[in-house]
């Protein structure tokens, strides 16, 4: 993850939510790591109806106005990454 | 206003890809709806927008963007309204 590009932070986390491991600014950033599992949470109740097929979502982007958090699910953990957004204003690619 | 939120959502709606979209209020009340979504994912719209807003707090609120390989969902909270968009990417 530290070969990202844009990448200012890191949190990885196990399925109950706790970090395994982090850095940048994302150390030890227990608080992001319980919002972010709430908002996963929510997630999987998301509109069944626009949403045919029970079909999930695999990326979760978080944007702000210099930087964003890119979330994803592997292997069983939950991956954030904390990034700058690139100098064009659209998000590089994870 | 009622008229209003109707024709920016038949707006939102005639852009390409569009399936969808939501608005609702800072108690998580449903403004009003296009499209295949349905109303009651109104609060959890809202409740997304708050959580994801208190990551930083400091900051305007967040664009949040829920992806997979043929879907995405786009929220954004504006005040005391939010909205969603529902789109085939």
């Amino acid at each position: 993850m530290d070969r990202i590009p844009g990448q200012i932070g890191y949190l990885l986390l196990n399925e109950d939510g706790a970090v395994i491991s982090s850095s940048g600014d994302l150390e030890n950033d227990e608080k992001s790591a319980d919002i972010v599992m709430g908002l996963i949470t929510l997630t999987s109740q998301i509109d069944p109806d626009a949403l045919p097929n029970h079909e999930g979502f695999k990326k979760l982007s978080i944007k702000y106005e210099g930087h964003s958090y890119i979330i994803c699910l592997s292997n069983r953990k939950i991956h954030i990454v904390k990034k700058l957004n690139s100098v064009d204003g659209a998000a590089l690619s994870v | 206003m009622e008229k209003h939120l109707d024709r920016v959502m038949d707006d939102v709606l005639s852009n390409p890809g569009v399936t969808s979209c939501v608005f609702v209020d800072h108690q998580g009340l449903c403004l009003g709806a296009r499209g295949k979504a349905s109303t009651e994912c109104a609060g959890i719209i809202g409740a997304i927008a708050d959580q994801a807003a208190k990551l930083e707090p400091q900051h305007k609120s967040p664009i949040i963007v829920f992806e997979n390989d043929t879907r995405a969902c786009i929220i954004q909270r504006n005040g005391t309204i939010t909205g969603a968009i529902f789109k085939n990417i």
